[in-house]
């Protein structure tokens, strides 16, 4: 055994793999220190005891003595399966397009004697481990809670889970598989990214549009009322619900789920090992396109050490699809509020209330991706450092360049909103620029310089700063919605803002590499 | 305003400590129109010394005066005589070289009628004309180590610190760029450049400075090195492995080579 072991190329990749998984996760929760691992194990503990109680909160009236798998709850379950699935496709794409385009240890594996296929195999089952894992954390509360209170059959939700994945996993293969075939190698990296994205919103925007189309809300929930599921949707025992079937237990319903997802991941997996390496050979080949032309013969234009630095910012986030296609996913969750807006056209004032923190949330987020885009990220920082121009100019031109962008993404919906109420449009652009501000002034207070290459780390070099730019985003959206409805508990959201950005401004680092040390 | 009699670069007693002194108690002058090599083992504390000057990094104590300005009490009048030239060819992807110049330009503030004239000048000399509206993404290290260097050159400057500009270079770029590093000496700027390649250093430089363990241990011209350093061979790898010790990172005392540099300036 020892000797297989030694000498299986899997085995060495799965111990390779694993021990770098666990090294980026801890090293992610903790920054290296063995101390700040046990807080943050602490901590998850925590977390997971309070979402129990969540759990039972949530499901304590529910599965009493009287339960019955009615068709609202199979409804529920079935829903929540496909969301999970949507949500887990959308994050093996990014994975699976990751695995053929990472270059980070590709040249050696090539390079060396060891079997790609094998690392594919290994990298792509710990994609679907990963998934599963991560979702079982947030899930397992209520499971647990529902085999507590209903009984083991409900235990069959690990195992759906764990069929969810692996089926999302070999989606995220074959898709990726396919866009190399139909679109080459230059483009899959971008497409996909894009296509994840949209396949990671989609069904969630897609509820929330059917919930304002037929009811005029934004919640998903309404989706669920009893007497719209009994008008349009198919009785208890339809195939529709099988997955419902299958997280309450039904034997059936859960083997159909795990055999058939096996057997498609399998499949996918064989599929995508046997064309790794000449996929990877073929990305690693891709390069940046180098034609443009045109411009020979164009006179260089006159700017200010402030418009040069703003005009570069801008040329390269335009330039740069990957990146364009990473921060513009918030745009996304503009849909719903933009269907909400065509729905309720000059008819609901009140509508700006539902309408106003969405869009401030998402401004939020997306201002704290083109901040880090501009702040942080920067590929040529000694040229930038040993220009003859003040600190404050350099920094003014990267925070103007953020403000142009989110304003050019503000201004259309706040006009739209203006038409309904203009009370409704001023506090949406209003609360819009403060979260924009606040998103800024977070990754001013914590900037580290990197290559923008990394900008999907971000996240890993700082949880002080992403959680404080999350606290202060949620924070302007609750304050917005308030201020709209008029509500004197806005007070608190704009309290809990200013806590979040005074404590984030107490704990940044008290030496800013705005520059790398040799 | 830089003055025009004063030294290129003056450095006195700097000092930088990381874990350890990294920079200890240096002081260097090179002087106006002259090309100094700054010789060392790995972590000897070149890098270090020069981003100071650069401005790139905090000095713990010391000055350091580009063309009599003094860097630190006045950082940006420095940077605009001064360029810099990191070992890591810093240019963005997303641009072309033309693009890239133009924004550089915009940071110095130059006419841009004449930045324009200077890009298209620089390319051609470094080879790179017929590259010049392709981005950078596509390029290979040593057109990248090229642009950078166009950038570095673009604004004129009267000092410029070349931080390895020929690791990465093949042999016709290397001339290429040597053969532009030498007109701009011949013009009167003044040229610090630290390297690996002693056979660079003993033919281009003026003069040599040797450092290790962040302090001067030698200096003067190849021939002063020479004939002071009582080397075996007569060639610079001679005289920088005796006075550094045959094996990368092994200096000899600090004793020792202060003694050395004492005897050499």
């Amino acid at each position: 055994m020892r000797q297989f072991m030694a000498n299986s190329a899997l085995m060495r990749f799965s111990h390779h793999e694993l021990r770098l998984s666990w090294r980026e996760w801890s090293w992610m929760f903790s920054g290296r220190r063995s101390k700040s691992l046990w807080r943050a194990l602490i901590g998850i503990s925590i977390f997971y005891a309070v979402m129990h109680l969540i759990a039972y909160a949530v499901l304590g009236s529910h599965l009493t003595a009287a339960f019955e798998l009615d068709q609202t709850t199979l409804a529920v379950l079935s829903v929540t399966v496909l969301l999970s699935l949507t949500m887990m496709l959308s994050q093996a794409m990014e994975s699976v397009t990751r695995a053929f385009y990472a270059r980070d240890d590709l040249d050696l594996i090539l390079s060396s004697p060891a079997p790609s296929h094998d690392l594919f195999l290994v990298r792509i089952s710990i994609v679907a481990l990963t998934s599963w894992a991560m979702s079982a954390l947030v899930v397992s509360p209520f499971i647990n809670v529902a085999m507590a209170l209903d009984g083991g059959r409900w235990l069959s939700g690990y195992v759906v889970l764990l069929a969810v994945s692996l089926t999302a996993t070999g989606g995220g293969v074959l898709i990726t598989l396919a866009l190399f075939r139909t679109i080459g190698p230059q483009r899959t990296r971008l497409y996909a990214q894009i296509l994840a994205a949209v396949v990671g919103a989609a069904f969630l925007i897609g509820m929330q549009v059917v919930a304002i189309l037929y009811f005029g809300s934004m919640s998903r929930f309404a989706l669920f009322d009893p007497a719209f599921l009994a008008h349009y949707a198919p009785a208890a025992g339809s195939l529709l619900w099988f997955p419902g079937h299958a997280v309450a237990g039904q034997t059936k319903a859960v083997v159909f789920f795990l055999v058939s997802s096996v057997v498609f991941f399998s499949a996918a997996a064989l599929l995508g090992s046997r064309r790794f390496g000449r996929i990877v050979v073929l990305a690693l080949g891709v390069t940046e396109k180098t034609a443009r032309g045109g411009t020979t013969n164009r006179a260089f234009r006159g700017h200010s050490p402030l418009g040069a630095l703003i005009q570069k910012e801008l040329k390269l986030i335009v330039r740069d699809p990957w990146l364009v296609s990473q921060t513009l996913m918030q745009v996304l969750y503009l849909i719903p509020p933009a269907v909400m807006l065509w729905v309720s056209f000059g008819k609901a004032a009140e509508a700006s209330v539902i309408i106003a923190p969405v869009v401030v949330m998402a401004v939020g987020q997306l201002a704290g991706g083109m901040a880090w885009l501009t702040i942080s990220g920067e590929d040529a920082p000694d040229l930038i450092a040993t220009a003859p121009i003040s600190a404050f100019t350099r920094l003014w031109a990267k925070v103007a360049s953020v403000l142009i962008l989110v304003t050019a993404i503000i201004l259309p919906v706040s006009l739209a909103v203006a038409f309904m109420s203009l009370w409704g449009a001023a506090v949406t652009a209003s609360g819009a620029l403060i979260a924009a501000a606040s998103a800024i002034l977070v990754q001013l207070w914590f900037r580290a310089q990197a290559k923008r290459t990394t900008f999907r780390r971000r996240q890993v070099a700082s949880k002080a700063s992403t959680f404080a730019e999350a606290a202060a985003s949620i924070s302007c959206a609750a304050g917005t919605a308030l201020i709209a409805a008029g509500s004197p508990l806005a007070l608190l959201p704009v309290i809990l803002l200013a806590s979040v950005l005074g404590i984030s401004w107490s704990i940044r680092p008290k030496q800013i590499a705005e520059v790398q040390c040799p | 305003m830089p003055s025009t009699s004063a030294a290129a670069l003056e450095i006195l007693n700097l000092h930088k400590r990381f874990n350890e002194p990294a920079v200890d108690d240096l002081s260097l002058t090179v002087r106006s129109g002259e090309f100094y090599a700054l010789l060392g083992p790995n972590g000897a504390g070149k890098t270090t010394t020069l981003r100071m000057v650069a401005g790139l990094l905090q000095a713990d104590a010391g000055t350091v005066k580009i063309c009599g300005i003094d860097a630190f009490a006045d950082p940006i009048a420095a940077k605009r005589v001064l360029a810099w030239g990191p070992d890591d060819p810093m240019v963005y992807d997303k641009l072309t070289p033309l693009e890239y110049l133009e924004f550089v330009a915009g940071l110095w503030n130059m006419p841009p009628d004449f930045a324009r004239f200077k890009a298209d000048s620089l390319l051609d000399s470094l080879g790179l004309g017929s590259h010049a509206n392709e981005r950078c993404g596509g390029f290979s290290k040593g057109m990248r180590q090229k642009v950078a260097l166009a950038g570095a050159l673009i604004h004129e400057p009267r000092l410029i610190i070349l931080d390895e500009p020929l690791t990465g270079l093949d042999a016709g770029s290397a001339r290429q760029v040597k053969r532009v590093l030498s007109g701009l000496v011949a013009q009167g700027v003044s040229i610090v450049m630290t390297t690996h390649i002693l056979e660079v250093a003993e033919r281009m430089a003026d003069r040599i400075g040797i450092i290790a363990r962040g302090r001067l241990v030698a200096e003067g011209t190849l021939e002063e090195l020479r004939e002071r350093a009582s080397a075996n061979g007569n060639t610079l790898e001679d005289i920088f492995l005796e006075i550094v010790g045959s094996e990368a990172g092994s200096e000899p005392p600090a004793q020792e080579a202060t003694g050395f540099h004492e005897k050499v300036a």
